[in-house]
């Protein structure tokens, strides 16, 4: 973690700055879509209490609210669960993905759309609608919970072990998921790729009431890991000596990062790069301090997220493209360049 | 006071003519090629307002109009913004929580059977018509259809019972080789025709010496654009007696399984490169 050239921002103007992003990308999301409603037209709705039974009343409290809601939650969460990652792992590289939830997801999602009608058709008659998303959000803490348990031994846990037991298991469940994709047929196939780019596109309320919570509480509880985390950019010792547990820093972390994002990817598929570069990028504008940057972090992630969204849906309206594709084709470049310019600073 | 009755006044007029409108017009999504097709041999192009991304053909008349993405992926939104009466599409179509949204939304939902013998292609092709209000025209392309099968199928009494390879040459995939549990399979049973894949189940990636293996009597190349295969790519391929000996066909992956209104014409051109009874002898 180094210290930039870069002037940082002084909290007020940040958060400021950032709120005000959150905020017109929210009104960006409520009035941009294939379906045409305006802001007046909301507003005039509004008003009225979205009393009439129009088809812009649907498309805005049926199509628009809950995918915004679930954009802005996924996004801080992705964003939040990133800079918990890298501040353990004392990384900018780390992301979510790294402990292995995304790929635990992943392979139990991928298990359930390829054998939903032939081996886990018990559980896919049982669970109905909501056997993906809940063998997903299994799945995704299922994998980090193994990572933990391999890294956990005599009472104490390695950073280095963790993360090098999140990368064994990563190949692992990759190669399950890529075994069940070589089994899929091309119906399955096309189902798994799409899901595997990422989409708010399906959200629902009632996404938002099963995923919602889990993210909140990840949200709310994760501020408390601000203080321990900044110690640990010390270095464990340092933080021990300090009088943090550092045990329950790491068990924290872990699984905030392991059931936030793990209850995001279940609803919304795999969206990259939120995690990576939204924590990475803010760190340079305010500081690596933890209290600043996680609700930094939230804010930002949740802007970037929507925005990416409503790009997502006017690009080649009326179809819609993945927002994992259009966060990998934002984020790659971007981040390529925050490379290049320390590479040759 | 005023301004705001005559708003409402202009509302309803504006709201009374959509309804009228949309009494007098439906407005058709297809969601799948082969119900694309059979929307417009059936004359009732101009009820189309949008089809999804499987609709190719015929291009003068599905390249003017919005796609909305795969069917497999339908965008609500995006549905809805076409404002759209009827959405007709196959059980393949989801995500299946998005067509139950576009339902709850006012849109007449059809999901039909998927088609995958002569007898389904041409039930189908009844209910499509019966949808966009074309029953008489369905029935007499019905007819023609069903006539158009039983000939070529009488025609296959000449032809030997052939072992046909079928590849699949479709998007960044590579080439495919075509099993069981496919729509290539279910043409070639449609002819009494055997897989030379009879062993592989589904659409599985090409190895040079599984067919090589096959040994077919002919081979059929069905690719989603066209020079998509390209032969000089697969010497194994054209090395085969059945390709040396002309008994192989490359032609569009939509014409030749979508199972729609064009199924005589690809059940022609399969039987075509299937050799005569008194041929030349067996290589095997």
């Amino acid at each position: 973690m180094h210290t930039d050239s870069v002037t940082r921002l002084s909290p007020p103007v940040g958060y400021g700055g950032l709120a005000i992003a959150l905020v017109v990308a929210s009104i960006l999301s409520l009035s941009s879509g294939a379906y045409p409603v305006a802001v007046g037209q909301i507003i005039d709705m509004a008003l009225r209490g979205f009393s009439d039974d129009t088809t812009a009343r649907f498309v805005v409290l049926d199509v628009r609210v809950p995918r915004l809601l679930l954009g802005a939650l996924t996004g801080a969460v992705l964003a939040v669960s990133g800079a918990l990652l890298q501040g353990l792992f004392r990384n900018p590289l780390a992301d979510p993905g790294l402990i292995g939830v995304s790929s635990g997801a992943a392979l139990a999602a991928v298990a359930v759309i390829v054998l939903g009608g032939s081996g886990l058709a018990g559980w896919s008659q049982f669970a109905g609608q909501w056997a993906l998303p809940l063998a997903a959000f299994a799945g995704g803490t299922m994998t980090t919970l193994i990572a933990w348990k391999i890294a956990h031994q005599q009472g104490q846990t390695s950073v280095a072990l963790l993360l090098l037991a999140g990368i064994a298991i990563n190949a692992i469940a990759g190669a399950g998921t890529g075994l069940l994709t070589y089994y899929a047929d091309d119906s399955a196939l096309r189902s798994l790729t799409f899901w595997s780019m990422g989409s708010l596109a399906h959200a629902r309320w009632a996404d938002l009431w099963v995923a919602g919570p889990w993210m909140v509480a990840t949200l709310l509880i994760a501020p408390l890991l601000a203080r321990p985390l900044d110690a640990f950019l010390m270095g464990e010792p340092v933080a021990g000596h300090l009088g943090y547990s550092t045990n329950w820093v790491k068990r924290g972390a872990v699984l905030l990062a392991a059931l936030g994002v793990g209850a995001a990817v279940a609803v919304t598929g795999l969206i990259g790069f939120v995690g990576l570069v939204v924590p990475h990028l803010l760190r340079q504008l305010f500081g690596a301090g933890h209290r600043l940057l996680l609700p930094a972090c939230a804010l930002g992630g949740s802007a970037l997220l929507v925005l990416a969204d409503c790009l997502a849906r006017v690009v080649v309206a009326p179809a819609e493209l993945p927002i994992g594709l259009v966060m990998a084709l934002l984020g790659g470049p971007f981040f390529l360049f925050l490379l290049m310019r320390h590479r040759f600073a | 006071m005023r301004l705001n009755r005559i708003h409402r006044t202009t509302a309803l007029l504006i709201l009374w003519a959509i309804a009228t409108v949309a009494q007098t017009a439906p407005r058709v999504i297809s969601a799948d090629g082969a119900i694309t097709e059979t929307i417009v041999a059936l004359g009732a192009s101009e009820q189309l307002v949008g089809v999804d991304t499987t609709s190719h053909h015929p291009p003068d008349v599905v390249d003017d109009l919005p796609r909305v993405g795969y069917l497999r992926a339908l965008p609500l939104e995006g549905i809805l913004s076409l404002e759209p009466t009827h959405l007709i599409t196959t059980e393949e179509a989801g995500p299946e929580k998005t067509l139950e949204r576009v339902e709850k939304a006012g849109v007449d939902v059809t999901q039909l059977p998927v088609a995958r013998t002569p007898k389904q292609t041409i039930r189908r092709i009844r209910r499509v018509g019966a949808l966009v209000d074309r029953s008489d025209q369905a029935a007499t392309l019905a007819q023609r259809l069903s006539e158009d099968i039983q000939r070529i199928r009488n025609q296959m009494a000449s032809k030997q019972s052939a072992r046909v390879l079928v590849l699949l040459a479709a998007g960044n995939h590579g080439v495919m080789l075509a099993g069981k549990n496919t729509a290539a399979n279910a043409l070639l049973e449609s002819l009494g025709l055997t897989n030379a894949l009879d062993h592989v189940s589904g659409y599985k990636p090409a190895s040079r010496e599984s067919f090589l293996a096959a040994a077919p009597d002919a081979v059929i190349i069905a690719e989603a654009s066209p020079g998509q295969f390209k032969p000089k790519e697969w010497p194994a391929l054209t090395r085969l007696p059945a390709w040396q000996s002309g008994q192989h066909l490359t032609e569009n992956a939509m014409f030749l399984l979508g199972f729609g209104p064009r199924l005589a014409d690809a059940m022609a051109a399969l039987a075509s490169v299937v050799p005569e009874r008194e041929a030349t002898a067996h290589a095997h």
